[in-house]
């Protein structure tokens, strides 16, 4: 360390250099992308937690009069996430091949399998109408409301928070291969590599809020 | 007493920007840094004279000045939120944006943009909770517990809801980028204990702020919901629990409370360092305890919760929040040793760290006093605990950030603040903070319980004594206004580094420039290594470079057009 020169170079002959700055631009989105993602997920953790404390705390689950939900369609529109996944995954990486081709058609055939994930979803989310509230008579003659709601209210808000996210990514998916398809993305491969870390976000997100809701 | 250091003569005071940059968009860290300040002195004013309204209602045993007790809830609620979300978390995360990029010898934030952007959602977030006032305030206190939260308290307890919410993604958007900075743009020889200490409490609490406030925003996004959309999850009448908010709201609430006060820490190491010119006692040790109370404050959540947890439940909790004492410990005894032979000044800022290490001590202790299982059953909701918290966060983060002001105001503005001034308002802020909050353990003890404007009248002796000293306390504050103020128009010029500090916010002019370095600084190898022979040549020579005839010689305020390419630096 050369304690006696505190300044390595002056102003006046520091040149930009231009390569270094935008590795440390990339290097701080890549960073920046993991953190938030990290971070937000946690949101999803959340709500996996409230829904398993209100299912604790309730004397049965699904209660009683309530339907389990039906896993079969779901976990088709997770296998259509899933593979929407992959080819996200696939297109930005024929994009840092140059093989804009191979990006355009592997981004629209993603974006397909994730608005079906979407449409599935919403199907699913309005045939679950919240169920009315049911009296009981407890033995003491008091009477109770109970908990019925809660089954069907957890999973609306937890498909529908879901939702949102993967509408507004899925938007900006759309923008980057609408972009990418007017030749704009020339030499810019972290608009493509950000829709993908944000895709496998809606993935992951997704995942737990499946298990949660369908398999456990 | 050593004096505090006067600049070399001739120099002459940075520019500054003007006001106008202050008050629109700009992606400048430095302005963002105190726009953050001046927006959370703003709401701690206004906090503030809440706090001079509760007091004022509690002079009397009778409910009087309020009117009703719903009138009075409203004002703690107001008093405690804004002092929380509006005051105490954007003032650090000011401190943060001014000081860690320049002590980074950075130019910038790593998402300068994304920085402005966590700015501008506060002011929208804090008057949406202000108008909340006016249509029904919410009456809850901070920790918005249902059913009250959901069936009773007005519409402005949605509003509250929705700007808290808003004040969260603001304050993960900021800690990803506070993150971010310091993994990547460290400079070259500035490993990661090579890094200021304030730098290492900045990640800290970025890191309790994203893996904490997102279940923040889980739990009111419930409570919303609940409040307008007819879902039940807090309402126990319909099949809604009422402890699914306790947990999720302490799961992040209470590491939220180190999140209030370990960037506090940081601004105590560097103060008691700085100004004793003495290295930091354990600088790893300092190091590293910010980032275990990080992780082990996700540990304790539940000691809120004794009154309404299963018994068996409570042990586990209790022991952990044994175990979070030590971490706090290992700061406290490494301040004591960092003090052990220092050179002392008794500057302003130095006066507010020894204030800090006495008060928080207090709270510290009558905290982990209220973490043992029978003493918080016995204590629960009194005043007690009203004066554990105001000790850690008062005592503790209100006079790290009085610190930290008198410390780097000269770096934000060019000018030195009045020491006469810092010093007499230390004496008045001490004396009237511990006699506004002290006796409260007494009432608390005696069982006066907490958030109700009417008392026992044998309790009134007391709170006559909290009131008037909370009165003072109040006015006080006007004295550190007034002194900032003051320093900004005819405060002494400072120069680059009144304070003759090693870190690299101080090797650049006082402000910094625009991107805050005339070149690349190189940091010297050990932050706090004050005392040294290397320690005095790195300041000799950046004082040499930072004389006026330097910078005229190398062209630096002249402009870049004319500059001569001869080296500046005494090699």
């Amino acid at each position: 360390m050369q304690h006696n020169t505190p300044y390595r170079d002056m102003w006046y002959n520091e040149t930009v250099d231009e390569d270094r700055e935008a590795a440390i631009r990339l290097k701080n989105r890549r960073s920046g992308m993991a953190v938030f993602q990290a971070s937000w997920i946690l949101v999803f953790v959340c709500l996996c937690v409230v829904n398993l404390q209100l299912r604790s705390s309730s004397p049965a689950w699904p209660p009683e009069g309530v339907e389990r939900l039906d896993a079969a369609l779901p976990t088709l529109a997770t296998l259509s996430l899933l593979a929407s996944a992959v080819l996200v995954r696939r297109g930005m990486r024929a994009l840092v091949r140059d093989s804009l081709g191979g990006f355009l058609l592997q981004w629209r055939t993603a974006i397909g399998l994730g608005v079906l994930f979407v449409v599935v979803m919403a199907f699913e989310w309005m045939s679950v109408a919240p169920v009315p509230e049911m009296r009981v008579v407890l033995a003491n003659g008091e009477e109770m409301i109970t908990g019925i709601t809660q089954y069907n209210a957890i999973f609306r808000v937890m498909t529908a928070f879901h939702a949102v996210h993967a509408l507004v990514i899925g938007l900006y998916l759309v923008r980057v291969l609408r972009t990418a398809a007017h030749g704009g993305l020339t030499g810019d491969t972290w608009s493509a590599e950000a829709g993908a870390k944000l895709w496998y976000f809606v993935v992951i997100a997704w995942l737990l809020i499946y298990v949660v809701l369908y398999w456990l | 007493m050593a004096s505090i250091s006067v600049p070399m003569p001739g120099v002459q005071p940075a520019p500054r920007p003007k006001l106008a940059e202050y008050l629109r968009w700009s992606v400048d860290h430095k302005i963002i840094g105190v726009q953050y300040m001046a927006t959370a002195f703003f709401f701690f004013i206004i906090g503030g004279a809440l706090a001079m309204l509760v007091r004022w209602e509690l002079l009397t045993p009778a409910l009087d000045a309020s009117g009703t007790g719903s009138a009075y809830n409203s004002l703690f609620t107001m008093h405690a939120t804004i002092m929380i979300f509006m005051w105490i978390i954007p003032m650090f995360a000011g401190f943060g944006n001014y000081i860690v990029p320049l002590q980074l010898g950075a130019k910038d934030m790593a998402f300068p943009w994304l920085n402005a952007f966590a700015f501008w959602l506060l002011p929208p977030a804090g008057v949406l909770f202000l108008l909340g006032y006016f249509v029904g305030p919410a009456e809850t206190g901070w920790t918005a517990y249902p059913p009250l939260s959901v069936l009773f308290s007005g519409d402005g307890q949605t509003l509250w809801a929705i700007s808290i919410h808003i004040a969260g993604v603001s304050s993960i958007l900021g800690a990803i980028n506070f993150i971010v900075t310091i993994k990547n743009m460290r400079p070259e020889g500035m490993g990661w204990f090579q890094m200021p200490l304030f730098a290492w409490a900045v990640l800290a609490t970025a890191i309790i702020q994203i893996l904490a406030t997102p279940f923040l925003a889980g739990g009111l996004t419930l409570l919303i919901l609940d409040r307008v959309a007819g879902t039940a999850f807090f309402d126990p009448s319909r099949g809604g629990d009422v402890l699914v908010w306790q947990n999720v709201f302490w799961f992040y609430s209470h590491p939220a409370v180190y999140l209030m006060v370990v960037p506090g820490m940081g601004i105590l190491s560097e103060v008691l360092s700085i100004h004793s010119r003495k290295p930091v006692f354990g600088y790893k040790m300092v190091a590293l305890s910010s980032i275990a109370l990080a992780l082990i404050g996700f540990t304790v959540w539940a000691h809120h919760m004794f009154t309404s947890l299963t018994p068996q439940l409570r042990v586990p909790f209790m022991i952990t929040s044994f175990i979070i004492a030590v971490p706090t410990g290992i700061k406290i005894f490494s301040w004591i040793a960092t003090l052990w032979g220092g050179k002392i000044r008794f500057t302003a800022a130095m006066l507010f760290s020894i204030g800090f290490l006495s008060q928080f001590v207090i709270g510290g202790i009558t905290g982990m006093m209220l973490g043992a299982i029978p003493v918080d059953i016995h204590l629960h909701d009194t005043y007690f605990v009203v004066s554990h918290f105001h000790f850690v966060l008062f005592g503790g983060s209100v006079f790290a950030i009085y610190a930290g002001i008198y410390h780097w105001w000269p770096k934000i503005t060019g000018r030195m603040m009045n020491e006469f001034w810092g010093r007499v308002h230390f004496a008045i802020t001490y004396v009237a903070f511990f006699f506004t909050f002290f006796p409260m353990h007494l009432a608390g003890m005696q069982g006066m319980p907490r958030r109700v404007a009417e008392y026992a009248p044998e309790f009134q002796t007391l709170n006559v004594i909290i009131s008037i000293s909370a009165f003072v306390l109040g006015i006080s504050t006007f004295i550190i206004l007034a002194n900032m103020i003051w320093a900004i128009y005819r405060g002494k010029v400072a120069g680059p580094n009144p304070w003759r500090a090693l870190t690299l916010e101080w090797q650049t002019s006082s402000p910094p420039p625009a991107y805050n370095f005339k070149g690349t600084p190189i940091p010297f190898d050990d932050p706090y290594g004050y005392g040294t022979e290397a320690a005095n040549a790195y300041l000799a020579a950046m004082e040499e470079l930072m004389t006026p005839a330097a910078q005229l010689k190398s062209g630096r305020s002249a402009g870049p057009a004319s500059a001569s390419p001869e080296p500046v630096a005494g090699d």
